[in-house]
């Protein structure tokens, strides 16, 4: 079909342009009208003719129902349009999961305002990615969680069929109550910790670097972490440093705490770890430092900044730690690992388990099995790490002394 | 008829020249438009005759007059070879060419399970194909989008729709009709975009972006281009449109001569704070053909003054089109020289003020340095007379593998000192200390002929030589292979970037040798900017060609020159 120019002056709006097709003449109109006012719901729909154009293999005859099946549906739509950019929102949410994107079903007030706060499409897209996610996991868990539930229900119907047969006696030593027996008992190896445990700082000085997602990272990081300090054989002191009150950090503290918060055994603190401690006994750890880790002191405060790095932006805790002229160090990773892909940030659980291993064992292989498999191919014999190391101090630009003196340390240590 | 294009200037040391163009034995890149209404053989116009100015013999002079330059017998061998520059559009994949370790990444197939219909099918067939389609996903979402990606014809997508919709009560689901908008947009059949456009009307109260946009592409070429206008005020209610979308408009309304509307269009693609898309600037040229108004011709000046501000460089066909329209009589203004490539004073104390808040500072000085170091170099700085080089110590001892650091480093230094200029070598601390790539002897030397200034270690050395080339003025220029782009990432806004690109284009020496031993010679500096220009009653406008890419940080090497006949 050819397609016909038309020269349209500013009010050739209001004319109905030459077509071909009476239909389209009639259709046209009838949107223009549609579009001028459009309070009004369409009733010229019902009187059009339905002259499909000439057709091969019946190829046009589902427009038409297309058309005329849904009159109803838009009067009723159009009747109660409003114009509000919440619900225009919404159902731009609604027709892209149409086309088959990755958007939430259902979605609540305030995630919509979220959605319009977002400055970019990108942002916009990402964040209903992220919903759709949350959506689908939750979805999946319901459905496990029914399964369980079924399951369940069936193995104490089959268990209440056995039991009617054999109703014997059982002689126990102990009543079921294993649970609150290790909470108990991690409770006196906690407050043990508190009292003599070797401190180890988490500095929470980090919360302008993040944003809502990175800080909520950060603190399921430290929940985990906890965690893993707690069920240690011999803890840590955790501290949580220049944690201010009602800020952030601490705000989400409680939130996922609840009100166990004020029961943990860790010091919580607003102090800096420098008020706390002699600043010659801390050791900062951070992966921008150049100083290399060899062995686990118990005589120093270590000290790991709680910071989800997503936005890269490299230095910024050896900044801190340059700012306090504290001692800083970073983990032997290539050390002991052919490293492959991945940051050599670590998160915070990944920290503290490494260094609970090392506390105990001073191993640093065992240690560091804590660190993700994907990233690295294997564990390193040593003198192939020395001769790489060798290789890569005379590609690399930056190299300086400091390494370099670790690195004769370590043959040494090596080499005995 | 000629269009040449010779030039940069020759003048005997290359950074000290600050007039550019004032010299008269300059000619330069002129297309003198004697024939105003003359043949418009466009092929002509751009033939071959278009240089490129690294490869010509301004090069060859240049490089044989810049003094410090040591003459060698490779030196013709080393611009054949070398005649990428750094900044000049293409080297950079000319450079990953070189490298050997560059594979292309060539994606696996896309798996078809069937084949795709070249016809229409009729619902049976449909049936069986369907049947014999094993996969996870839906089959008539998967058919269709295979369709559309590979452009099936409109038929044989209808007949899947009838297929469709006969098994579901003629009702056909919205993704499936969005791929099939998007496959009669494709094939540009009108009356079927309409149709689709209609359905979607009576079905759906608002549609989302996608769809609006191939609605929008569709209709434009219709006599019911204005109802692109109102999806394009749907779209508005929940996001910003896309620049495409405004493309699209204006050329329909351009297509539709209501130029009014086009240019509003415009104006509101601008205030959204989007980049128009070349097509749509390139439009306006063509249109501007036929229009015969001095408005209309101070728009378009304005679009040119808006790539310029924005170092934004036209297309070949984009160039083309300025051509004739400047051609086509409208050209009101026309001038002389080519900017240099030197700042401003304000442009150039606003650089260094923002290189010091931004990349040495930024926020936290403790990051690339510590604030007793950054006041000993300032102070450091300050005590020193200016100097006529900076050289990036490291980056240039580290440039040859096999060599040994500090040897390279005091040839270059002893070099350049020969021809008495002030020299800065910026380092690490480590370098001092006695290693078998730091001799202590030959830094001695190196201490004798120029300032040193030693950084702590673990801080960044590069802010430190940005800083002092600029405090040293205008005049000095730096040594480093470095292309700064993390440096330039870190300044805020896009116009500082420009300006700090400007800058480096105009300041950094780039050794270009590939073996030591010989002398080692420089990159020549680009002494002009390639950016659109006027001066009064010409314009030079650099535009990329067609077959070549250009990275971010190169600029092009071709350029349209229109002089207004006097």
């Amino acid at each position: 079909m050819s397609i016909s120019v038309i020269f349209l002056r500013p009010f050739a709006r209001f004319l109905v342009p030459f077509t071909l097709h009476r239909k389209s003449r009639n259709l046209y109109s009838t949107i223009l009208q549609r579009n001028m006012s459009s309070k009004i719901p369409s009733l010229s729909y019902s009187t059009k003719e339905s002259t499909s154009p000439p057709e091969q293999l019946e190829l046009d005859g589902w427009k038409t129902t297309m058309k005329s099946s849904v009159q109803e549906d838009v009067s009723t739509v159009s009747s109660n349009k409003d114009e509000d950019p919440l619900a225009a929102t919404r159902e731009l949410i609604e027709m892209w999961r149409l086309l088959g994107r990755e958007v939430p079903e259902h979605i609540t007030e305030d995630e919509l305002k979220t959605i319009m706060e977002c400055a970019s499409k990108s942002s916009k897209k990402k964040y209903l990615k992220y919903l759709y996610i949350k959506e689908k996991m939750k979805k999946a868990r319901q459905i496990k969680k029914e399964a369980k539930a079924a399951a369940r229900e069936e193995f104490i119907k089959s268990k209440l069929l056995e039991t009617t047969e054999e109703d014997k006696q059982q002689n126990f030593l102990f009543l079921r109550l294993w649970d609150r027996n290790m909470d108990i008992a991690m409770g006196w190896k906690g407050a043990q910790a508190m009292q003599f445990g070797q401190p180890l700082v988490f500095d929470m000085a980090y919360e302008d670097y993040m944003n809502r997602k990175e800080l909520q990272n950060t603190i399921s990081q430290l929940l985990e972490s906890e965690g893993w300090n707690r069920r240690n054989v011999d803890p840590f002191h955790i501290y949580f440093c220049n944690l201010k009150t009602d800020g952030a950090y601490h705000r989400e503290l409680i939130k996922r705490y609840g009100e166990k918060w004020d029961k943990l055994l860790l010091t919580a603190t607003e102090k800096s770890h420098v008020d706390l401690f002699p600043k010659d006994s801390i050791i900062y750890l951070t992966a921008d430092s150049p100083n290399v880790m060899t062995t686990f002191k118990h005589d120093k405060i270590y000290v790991v900044g709680s910071f989800v790095d997503k936005h890269m932006q490299p230095g910024t805790s050896l900044a801190k730690a340059k700012r306090l002229k504290l001692a800083t160090e970073c983990l032997p990773l290539d050390k002991y690992l052919q490293w492959d892909i991945g940051s050599k940030n670590l998160t915070l659980d990944q920290m503290i388990r490494l260094l609970l291993c090392l506390k105990n064992t001073g191993s640093w292989e065992d240690a560091l099995k804590f660190v993700p498999r994907r990233k690295h191919t294997g564990y390193l014999e040593v003198s192939q790490y020395s001769q790489e190391f060798i290789d890569r101090m005379k590609k690399a630009k930056t190299f300086n002394s400091l390494s370099k003196g670790s690195l004769h340390g370590t043959q040494k240590r090596w080499l005995k | 008829m000629t269009f040449y294009l010779s030039g940069i200037g020759s003048f005997p040391k290359l950074w000290k020249s600050n007039q550019v163009w004032q010299g008269p034995g300059h000619s330069y890149l002129c297309l003198f438009l004697t024939d105003f209404c003359g043949i418009r053989n466009q092929q002509r116009w751009f033939s071959l005759k278009a240089m490129s100015p690294q490869n010509t013999k301004a090069t060859d002079l240049l490089i044989a007059k810049a003094r410090y330059l040591k003459k060698d017998d490779s030196s013709n061998k080393q611009v054949s070879s070398d005649s990428s520059h750094f900044f000049l559009a293409g080297a950079a994949k000319k450079r990953s060419q070189m490298n050997p370790q560059s594979k292309d990444h060539a994606l696996p197939p896309v798996k078809n399970t069937i084949e795709l219909p070249t016809k229409p099918l009729n619902s049976k067939e449909w049936d069986k194909l369907k049947e014999d389609f094993k996969g996870k996903v839906n089959f008539e979402s998967w058919i269709s989008s295979q369709m559309a990606h590979c452009h099936s014809s409109v038929d044989v997508a209808k007949s899947l729709l009838a297929w469709v919709a006969a098994k579901n009560n003629g009702i056909v689901g919205y993704d499936l009709l969005v791929k099939y908008l998007h496959l009669s947009v494709f094939h540009k059949q009108t009356s079927e975009v309409i149709d689709v456009y209609e359905i979607m009307k009576a079905r759906y109260k608002n549609l989302e972006p996608g769809a609006y946009t191939l609605l929008i592409r569709g209709l434009i070429h219709s006599d019911r281009w204005r109802e692109a206008l109102l999806l394009l005020e749907d779209i508005k209610k929940v996001m910003t449109p896309s620049r495409k979308n405004y493309n699209d408009c204006i050329q329909g309304a351009l297509l539709h001569q209501d130029v009014n509307i086009a240019w509003n269009l415009y104006q509101e693609l601008l205030a959204h704070d989007l980049i128009p898309m070349l097509e749509t600037l390139k439009a306006f040229f063509d249109f501007g053909k036929d229009i015969k108004e001095d408005d209309y011709s101070n728009k378009l000046l304005d679009i040119l003054l808006y790539l310029r501000n924005n170092h934004l460089y036209p297309g070949e066909s984009f160039a083309h089109s300025i051509k004739t329209w400047f051609e086509s009589g409208q050209c009101s203004a026309c001038g002389k020289n080519i900017e240099s490539i030197n700042l401003s004073p304000e442009e150039y104390d606003f650089l260094k003020g923002k290189i010091m808040r931004d990349v040495i500072d930024g926020g936290d000085q403790y990051k690339k340095t510590t604030p007793w170091e950054l006041k000993r170099f300032k102070n450091f700085v300050k005590s020193c007379p200016p100097f006529d080089i900076v050289i990036d110590g490291l980056n240039v001892a580290k440039m040859f593998p096999k060599a040994r650091e500090s040897q390279v480093l005091l040839q270059l230094v002893s070099q350049l000192a020969k021809q008495n200029l002030r020299l800065l070598v910026l380092g690490r601390k480590h370098m001092l200390k006695k290693s078998p790539r730091w001799r202590k002897d030959e830094m001695e030397m190196v201490r004798e002929q120029a300032s040193c200034f030693f950084a702590d270690n673990i801080s960044e050395d590069d802010p430190f030589l940005l800083y002092a080339t600029l405090h040293s003025g205008n005049h000095c220029k730096f040594v480093t292979k470095d292309l700064m782009r993390d440096h330039k990432a870190c300044l805020s806004d896009a116009k500082t970037q420009h300006l700090f690109f400007k800058w480096q284009q105009g300041h950094q020496l780039a050794i270009k040798n590939k073996f030591p031993g010989s002398g080692i010679t420089f990159q020549h500096i680009l002494s002009y900017d390639t950016v659109v220009q006027t001066t009064g009653d010409s314009w030079h406008i650099p535009y990329d060609e067609d077959l070549v890419e250009r990275y971010s940080y190169e600029v092009p090497t071709k350029w349209l020159c229109l002089h207004r006949k006097t």
